[in-house]
């Protein structure tokens, strides 16, 4: 399996760092609110599609973008760097926060999708199913909440935190809270979500103590054409736990 | 002409809720999640009573300025509505001048406060000192999420601007900014004092507050800070404000000093001590998330946290640590009075905040404090300045 292509672009005037590997049909991934894991795990895509995956600003290598207020500028940011690869059909990954900005591009823009893919999508609030609120928690149980497989912090996560390491998870905590604080939700996402016109594919381990699978059924009533595919014991971090969060999305693009 | 010639005491009652839990060592912080159960409102109602007893005390023995302030969800202070405290507080005393530093201006709305300060102003006949503070990180855990800290620093601004507006235009002017907008800015009543009531920046020596006080033509007070970094964030405001044609004057510095008096040096360590170690064991006991939440702080200056609160961990800091880097002054009055002065020539500031109820001090501890600081130790400083004259 080769390794990503790294670059950058400026989007909006900042710099945005590109990862990219593979080739074939477009393929942008939009991660969640850390990038401590990285996205190694994410290499199988390519070899079926030419994948991308930006870090967001204020995140990983990416500068950051104090002027951010909404998920918005996420969006628009998106739709920028769409406009600059020249790319129009599109297989649409988001997974966490990402959903949350894949999700809000597909209602405005859904005509460029091929297909959309939520990965334990933030976004929504489901009575009896509620978000971890992620700043609220002590930052030493946010491991064990994250991942049903502590495993896939192994060589990523310093033990004891260095502050560095501290600092880089400070900046990103930032960067999400510009969007997340005040919520654990988007008051306005569930009213547009019938706009979603892509056939879409949501994505959920079933032991995810962050954003709870019982969110699903919610988001499958409210998205016209959307699947659903559960991974059993996998939590939050699903991509990282279980080759079959790709193999699945590879599947949902070939039927 | 010394500074100590004009030198002004101000006593700054923390209003500390002053019982500590039985079992203080199972709470990891006696802020933001310390649960409220263990307030004892009739104990708290005591307590209310015993501080203006204490303040009322402080105006008899002739200082200068009673100081409070505000905090939320903490035992560390009675007093999350400082103006509804100042307003009992004029009630109670007669001419003595009254520091609230302050409502953290995010918390509130900036019109709301003009209107509160010159209410206070007002009712107190121009008694009136305001203290302008970005909030601790704890009060952005303590209050409505929807105040962002990410953006904290920069809303800040804007209320100040929308503040003074309110208090130095003649009304109704309108503001637009990117917090607040108001279409008619126009409080009734206007402040007492004119053009306003003396102002302060409470900060803590950054650059960034250092530059509001300049921008605003505020007086600072640096809270929380050894005292190397408070006097280069003064030596900075000085910089600063020569540039712009301003000489800072000593009454715009503020310095904060906590004082236990006795009649020797080894008798104020052995009865004093216990309180102070207990004012930065208990009360400031406060885990670092709840310091910085997201956005509080730069990237930078989190690291510079991270890397210090490496060392703490491995060492626990010792009296010996804290005496250094802070303004404790703990010794007989002679000794106390030595120090003070000498921080205040070394700070070329004229105003000193003084902390004599300490932590969890019983009333007569307090009374016995304040009364020796009063007679004994206050006489002494302005003795040096007729020395130094």
């Amino acid at each position: 399996m080769s390794g990503y292509a790294q670059s950058t672009i400026e989007l909006a005037g900042v710099e945005v760092a590109l990862c990219e590997a593979g080739e074939g049909p477009p393929l942008l991934f939009l991660h969640g609110a850390g990038t401590t894991t990285g996205f190694d795990s994410l290499l199988p895509l390519a070899d079926r599609f030419r994948l991308i995956v930006p870090h967001h600003p204020g995140f990983g290598a990416s500068a950051d973008d104090p002027e951010v207020r909404s998920v918005h500028d996420y969006e628009r940011i998106y739709l920028d760097l769409l406009d600059e690869l020249a790319i129009d059909g599109l297989t649409l990954v988001g997974h966490s926060m990402g959903g949350w900005i894949a999700a809000t591009i597909a209602i405005a823009q859904g005509a460029r999708l091929d297909a959309l893919v939520l990965a334990a999508p933030w976004g929504l609030r489901v009575a009896g199913h509620p978000t971890l609120d992620i700043f609220s928690l002590p930052p030493e149980e946010l491991a064990q909440r994250l991942t049903a497989d502590l495993s896939v912090f192994a060589g990523k996560v310093p033990d004891p935190p260095t502050p560095e390491f501290l600092a880089d998870r400070y900046r990103e905590d930032t960067s999400a809270a510009r969007l997340m604080w005040s919520h654990t939700f988007d008051p306005s996402l569930e009213r547009w979500l019938h706009r979603i016109a892509a056939p879409t594919l949501l994505l959920w381990g079933d032991a995810d103590r962050v954003v709870p699978v019982g969110q699903l059924e919610r988001w499958q009533a409210a998205i016209p054409a959307a699947a659903a595919c559960v991974l059993p014991g996998v939590g939050h971090l699903l991509f990282d736990e279980s080759a079959g969060a790709c193999e699945a999305i590879v599947a949902f693009a070939q039927a | 002409m010394s500074v100590l010639d004009e030198i002004q005491f101000y006593v700054f009652n923390h209003h500390h809720y002053a019982h500590l839990p039985p079992r203080i060592d199972d709470y990891a912080s006696s802020w933001v999640d310390l649960p409220n159960g263990e307030f004892d409102p009739e104990l708290g109602h005591e307590l209310y009573l015993r501080y203006t007893r204490e303040l009322k005390l402080v105006e008899e023995l002739g200082f200068d300025a009673i100081a409070i302030n505000e905090h939320h969800n903490t035992a560390y202070s009675m007093q999350p509505s400082p103006t509804v405290r100042a307003g009992h507080v004029i009630a109670t005393t007669d001419t003595i001048k009254i520091l609230v530093a302050g409502i953290p201006l995010n918390l509130s709305m900036p019109n709301r406060v003009a209107e509160e300060y010159a209410m206070l102003d007002v009712m107190s006949g121009g008694r009136m000192e305001f203290g302008f503070p970005l909030g601790t990180g704890m009060e952005y855990w303590s209050n409505a999420a929807q105040i962002n800290p990410t953006v904290a620093r920069q809303r800040f601004r804007e209320a100040l601007e929308v503040l003074l507006q309110a208090w130095e235009q003649p009304g109704p002017t309108s503001y637009e900014g990117e917090h607040y907008f108001y279409r008619f800015l126009n409080p009734w009543p206007r402040p007492f004092q004119r053009p306003r009531p003396p102002i302060y920046i409470v900060g803590s020596g950054s650059p960034e507050t250092v530059d509001l006080a300049v921008r605003f033509g505020a007086g600072y007070s640096v809270v929380f800070s050894p005292i190397a970094s408070q006097l280069k964030a003064f030596d900075s405001l000085r910089e600063k404000c020569a540039a712009v044609g301003r000489t800072l004057r000593p009454e715009e510095l503020l310095i904060t000093v906590i004082a236990y008096v006795a009649d020797t040096d080894e008798q104020a360590l052995r009865e004093g001590r216990p309180y102070i170690e207990r004012f930065f064991s208990w009360y400031h006991r406060v885990p670092p998330r709840y310091l910085s939440p997201p956005g509080y702080v730069s990237r930078e200056n989190f690291l510079r946290l991270a890397s210090s609160a490496a060392l703490a961990q491995a060492k626990r800091s010792t009296w010996e640590d804290m005496v250094s880097i802070g303004r404790i002054a703990c010794g007989s009055p002679d000794t106390v009075a030595e120090t003070i002065a000498g921080w205040a020539v070394e700070a070329q500031t004229s105003r000193v905040i003084v902390t004599l109820t300490i932590a969890d001090m019983p009333e007569e501890v307090a009374v016995a404090n304040t009364t020796r600081f009063a007679t004994e130790v206050i006489p002494r400083i302005r003795a040096r300045a007729g020395a130094l004259r």
